[in-house]
């Protein structure tokens, strides 16, 4: 059997980063095709092969950390230092968005009737539905570090409890902001306002889809004794994940729906 | 007034979060942590979800029965450069005939 005289990991040859590639290829090429020559095929295609390689991948790592013990202390800094710079660029492509909301409403054009919100834009009451959303997305950063220190004391019961209650919350938010998305009196094609509303919020809305799905596998994880009270990283990052969701979300809740209302 | 008791709630969940810092820094120290964000999901968290949620409901009772803005037929809104890949290629995707209305006008006013 052979040794390393070393703490890191070699990972075995992957056909998955190639799968994923090849997902991209089709998904980007696909949309092009379909907004062309309105057929999805191609674009499914790659969005079938992107679900089956994350499946895969994230499964083998699980594998490879979990079951096979190669994610020692300097591994796992390393997954830490990897889930943070993939969150900070995450924070830099919602700072795009930001960035073209400021731009267009701290100077509005002639064309909008030179005012903010634009002329003929009934915006959404911040303190409705809005408010709603903040207060689920705080609440389940309440729960999930609930979650976090139950599983750093060993009580399985709780963890399982705090995790299901931050899903709860996540997908309900879900379900509040697609209601409100077709409540919306205004709609993307609406100028300028509609883009970057829709395309802000919509972002943050998949990210929370994301984060949401990531934290229901902890959960599996959880029920099937994956996670140890002092070596659980994978929730960890969920958890990261889904705070930088809550705060992306505080920063929307300001600029655009109570500022640029 | 209604919020700036929201916003109160707001800046005390931000000062626990600074809590949460020290208590996760300290693994271990105050080994009944995971009881205290327990006590404060259910007495605080939670409740406050609720109050939003009687606040939401009570609101949208209010203008239930609001028309819908009345339709101006601006040029810098209802933009269709290109037509939408589905349906009729008029229609955005969360459109709602009730709120949403075309470049020409409402449809058919329902």
């Amino acid at each position: 059997m052979a040794h390393q005289a070393h703490a890191y990991h070699m990972v075995d040859p992957s056909p998955w980063p190639l799968t994923g590639a090849v997902a991209a290829l089709l998904m980007t090429s696909g949309l092009a095709i379909w907004m062309h020559f309105h057929t999805t095929t191609l674009m499914s295609l790659g969005l079938v092969l992107l679900l089956l390689t994350m499946y895969q991948w994230w499964r083998d790592i699980i594998r490879e950390g979990t079951f096979q013990g190669h994610h020692t202390p300097p591994v796992q800094k390393g997954l830490r230092y990897g889930m943070i710079l993939f969150i900070t660029s995450e924070v830099f492509f919602f700072l795009g968005f930001f960035w073209a909301f400021y731009h267009s409403s701290l100077a509005p054009t002639p064309e909008l009737g030179g005012c903010w919100p634009p002329t003929g834009i009934t915006t959404l009451n911040p303190f409705e539905v809005p408010l709603l959303n903040t207060a689920v997305l705080l609440a389940s950063g309440v729960t999930v570090t609930w979650a976090h220190h139950s599983i750093m004391e060993g009580q399985r019961k709780q963890a399982i409890q705090s995790l299901t209650l931050t899903i709860l919350l996540g997908f309900y938010f879900t379900a509040l902001q697609a209601m409100e998305y077709y409540e919306a009196p205004f709609t993307i094609a609406d100028g300028v306002y509609g883009s970057t509303f829709f395309v802000a919020t919509g972002f943050h809305g998949l990210h929370v889809i994301i984060g949401s799905t990531f934290l229901a596998i902890c959960l599996l994880r959880q029920a099937q004794y994956h996670f140890t009270s002092d070596h659980h990283f994978g929730f960890e990052a969920a958890a990261w994940y889904w705070h930088f969701v809550d705060v992306v979300w505080l920063f929307l809740y300001i600029s655009i729906y109570w500022w640029g209302s | 007034m209604a919020a700036f008791g929201r916003f109160s709630q707001m800046l005390l969940r931000s000062s626990l979060t600074q809590t949460r810092r020290q208590l996760s820094a300290a693994a271990g120290h105050g080994g009944d942590s995971a009881k205290t964000w327990k006590i404060l999901s259910f007495v605080v968290a939670l409740p406050g979800v609720a109050v939003c949620m009687l606040n939401t409901f009570l609101k949208e009772q209010e203008h239930s029965h609001d028309a819908p803005p009345e339709f101006v037929p601006y040029t810098h809104l209802r933009i269709r450069t290109k037509r939408f890949p589905w349906g009729d290629g008029n229609k955005t995707l969360f459109h709602n005939s009730h709120v949403n209305a075309l470049p020409d006008g409402y449809e058919g006013h329902d």
